[in-house]
């Protein structure tokens, strides 16, 4: 068992389910890695480098799209 | 007319328009269209993991707008350049918005922590236009330290009250020496050209626009009014006296 923080949200993951990447995660959460930027811990992760960013138990994963805005 | 430059970038418009409120991604671009305007802003949130999330970028033609993202929702400096960052790397823009707006209810930008915010981004490489209250001392720190315009506010965001701060953005137009951009509250066309006839050198513009009956009509008539109200300013205003001063001739009259 493992958890992961996304977007302030607990996740739970079984222990075979680990390691995997951000763009898998992406794709667990059904959401289009095109229009996202990520932060892990804090630390903002380029697009180009989503699949060989390595998810871990404990990660605190934040994900971020325009939105309309004035 | 003049163009207008920001940062050693041209623009032929005058009119910047943000993207909130429309009713649809489509309407939402035919305004934009409208309007003639070359930078549009947007903003950043999470993305909502629940729920299908709707790319708003697919609307916007990057060839054809600069995207001008700000930093809404900042509390305080920190935030906003998060945010800042956070925006750079998703668009490899390095433009912002820097709004740092702690009281949610009349949405007033942080002087303290917006000049802040203004340093380190700087520094960072960013090409910063802050939104700030119209407040003359502030907006010369900010140039000092090298923003590329300085956005008082006319009245508070999304409020469509007018230019409530005409005498403050007048010293600020007075003293400037980076482009005035007169931002927040601009409801109908006239405030609009009342801010280009003050000398502004452009205004930005969402409520007013997106909130219209007619967004794509709205979008228009702002256009239409920027453009005449920096005609008017660039044409040079002859002054304004108490008494008439005739203007057919008082001589020739049909009487003896």
């Amino acid at each position: 068992m493992g958890r992961i923080k996304v977007n302030g949200v607990e996740k739970e993951f079984g222990a075979g389910e680990f390691p995997f990447n951000l763009s898998e995660l992406l794709e667990m959460l059904k959401v289009d890695s095109a229009t996202v930027v990520a932060e892990i811990g804090g630390d903002i992760i380029e697009r180009s480098k989503f699949s060989e960013t390595v998810i871990e138990d404990g990660d605190s994963v934040e994900l971020i799209r325009f939105v309309p805005g004035g | 007319m003049d163009r207008l430059v920001i940062a050693g970038r041209e623009f032929d418009s005058r009119l910047m328009v943000g993207t909130g409120k429309f009713s649809s991604n489509k309407l939402m671009s035919e305004a934009i269209a409208a309007s003639g305007s070359e930078i549009v802003t947007v903003a950043l949130r999470r993305v909502d993991i629940e729920n299908e999330n709707d790319d708003m970028l697919a609307a916007i033609d990057r060839g054809k707008y600069l995207l001008l993202p700000n930093t809404s929702g900042a509390r305080d400096a920190a935030e906003a350049v998060r945010l800042s960052r956070l925006a750079r790397a998703a668009t490899g823009i390095n433009w912002v918005k820097l709004e740092v707006t702690p009281d949610p209810y009349y949405l007033l930008p942080d002087p303290v922590e917006t000049l802040k915010a203004a340093e380190i981004l700087i520094k960072d490489g960013f090409v910063v236009l802050p939104y700030i209250n119209a407040d003359p001392i502030l907006a010369k720190k900010l140039e000092d330290v090298g923003t590329a315009v300085v956005m008082p506010l006319a009245s508070p965001i999304g409020s469509n009250q007018g230019i409530k701060t005409r005498s403050a953005i007048e010293i600020i137009i007075e003293q400037a020496s980076v482009p005035v951009v007169v931002d927040a509250g601009l409801g109908l066309p006239s405030h609009a050209a009342e801010a280009m006839e003050m000398g502004a050198d452009a205004v930005l513009v969402n409520t007013a626009i997106a909130t219209a009956e007619n967004p794509c009509l709205m979008a228009k008539a702002f256009r239409l009014a920027v453009e005449a109200g920096r005609g008017g300013y660039e044409a040079g205003a002859s002054g304004v006296s108490r008494e008439a001063n005739a203007s057919s001739p008082l001589t020739g009259f049909l009487r003896d």
